[in-house]
């Protein structure tokens, strides 16, 4: 027990370091969920165009960050380019490479969901007179994004937990305060355990979130993915 | 006067004629239908009319305008023809209401309280407007396709097109859709029906066209179609029609 006691009292001692790094990673998962919507709205939308060539680069888009680790493209963007003379700080160097990832993966979770749609609603959008850009707005991304809505939450769960991969670029997120603090005070056991428990609680909001989300936006007789 | 003509109007698709020499001619007001085995290239012919799908060759001419002419304002002809679907292709994450002001606020940037007001309009002509705040998946099959003819009518269409409006619901909502027509009918509106419904062409009456591998081969009344025709092929469509009905 008084180990315990010890433990939160280094806690307190580390608190405001604990609490930037919380905070680094908040931002971080906030802007790339942001962004890799965004993104991943975009290379749907072109992964729907009549040119052929425009849909196969973003299929080979989808395709190559989907199957490239980040932690590759991390690496390639912080310790590669300065090579070239290109230096970028760590919070730009995690944004564009997770954005890149993120948008891969919740491009191709809106492309599942369009082939739900009932491409008779885009053929009559069409007949009343609606461009193709106002049939994707008004038409086909209300619908795609409320069947992703599980997909894409659980992406913005993903987006919180792999933030923590940035730690390796030297962004001074969550886990690397964890992990600091675990060394200088040989916690390691109770540190991890505790970065671990903040990390669930994180998770449960945005679960309680998407649910709530989930019900305020489902539509009658229409099943999320 | 003639609102919509094609003259040796023709569409190939993958190099294989779908309609061929296709001669139609349609006055304000006036109602055709156009009937034909599965196949036959009916619903082509809507979808070329409204440019949905690019006619190969022939001319399409929509108020003596030739619509077939590359510079042509496409979605702007659109706008001039409702189009009924056979499954409705009602936007299901829009409310009925939503549905029917969507073409006006976004196509004619119509005020909000102006384009509800002109739905809500439309909606007591087809007897739907108590069902407004609903959403599609909570209507019977003849309300949705009451709500389809109400959102092509809120845009004040020259003419109406009917895909198979009868042929994803029972006989009792056909009835209903029939009645509608009908209604329309009285009211002047210029309708073009494609169908294989026997009992909607009769029901409806107008001039019934016989198409069979992408050409018309016989044009007239119902009855007289209907009735012992010279042509073996339109006598064996309608007694097969007429038996499974």
């Amino acid at each position: 027990m008084n180990d315990w006691i010890a433990f939160f009292q280094q806690v307190m001692n580390f608190g405001p370091q604990i609490m930037a790094g919380l905070g680094n990673t908040l931002l971080l998962a906030a802007i790339i969920t942001v962004t890799g919507l965004v993104g991943g709205i975009v290379v749907f939308y072109l992964s729907l165009s009549h040119n052929r060539l425009c849909r196969k680069l973003t299929e080979g888009y989808i395709s190559f960050f989907i199957g490239t680790p980040l932690i590759a493209l991390l690496f390639l963007m912080y310790y590669g380019l300065p090579q070239w003379g290109v230096r970028l700080s760590p919070l730009l160097v995690a944004v564009i490479g997770f954005t890149m990832n993120v948008a891969a993966y919740n491009a191709r979770y809106l492309m599942t969901a369009y082939r739900g749609l009932d491409q008779d609603e885009l053929e009559a959008a069409r007949a009343q007179g609606f461009s193709s850009l106002q049939v994707f707005r008004l038409i086909t991304l209300p619908q795609v994004l409320r069947l992703s809505i599980p997909a894409l939450s659980n992406q913005v769960i993903l987006n919180l937990k792999d933030s923590s991969v940035a730690f390796l670029i030297q962004y001074t997120e969550f886990f690397a305060q964890v992990q600091d603090f675990a060394v200088r005070n040989f916690q390691f056991f109770k540190a991890y355990l505790m970065a671990g428990l903040v990390y669930l609680a994180l998770v449960s909001v945005i679960v309680i979130a998407s649910r709530w989300l989930e019900r305020r936006l489902i539509l009658p007789g229409v099943r999320p993915l | 006067m003639v609102l919509l003509q094609t003259r040796n109007l023709g569409m190939e698709y993958d190099g294989k004629p779908v309609l061929r020499g296709i001669d139609l001619d349609l006055a304000e007001g006036e109602l055709k239908v156009v009937m034909g085995p599965s196949g036959c290239g009916k619903s082509t012919l809507l979808r070329c009319l409204n440019r949905l799908v690019t006619p190969t060759s022939g001319q399409i001419i929509f108020r003596d305008e030739d619509v077939t002419r590359p510079d042509t304002d496409v979605r702007a002809l659109r706008q001039r023809i409702g189009f009924v679907f056979q499954n409705f292709a009602l936007y299901r994450h829009l409310s009925v209401l939503d549905n029917v002001t969507l073409g006006l606020r976004k196509l004619r940037g119509m005020p909000l309280g102006e384009a509800v007001e002109r739905a809500k309009h439309e909606l007591r002509r087809m007897d739907m407007v108590e069902h407004h705040h609903k959403y599609p998946a909570q209507l019977s099959g003849g309300q949705k396709q009451r709500v389809a003819i109400a959102r092509a009518l809120a845009m004040d269409p020259a003419v109406l097109f009917f895909d198979e409006p009868t042929s994803a619901l029972d006989p009792l909502m056909s009835r209903e859709i029939i009645n509608v027509i009908n209604q329309l009918r009285r009211d002047n509106v210029s309708m073009l029906c494609v169908t294989h419904d026997l009992f909607l062409a009769r029901s409806v009456g107008g001039r019934v066209l016989f198409l069979d591998q992408g050409v018309i081969h016989a044009e007239g009344d119902a009855e007289q179609l209907f009735g012992n025709h010279s042509d073996p092929r339109i006598r064996a469509f309608f007694s097969q029609e007429a038996g499974n009905q």
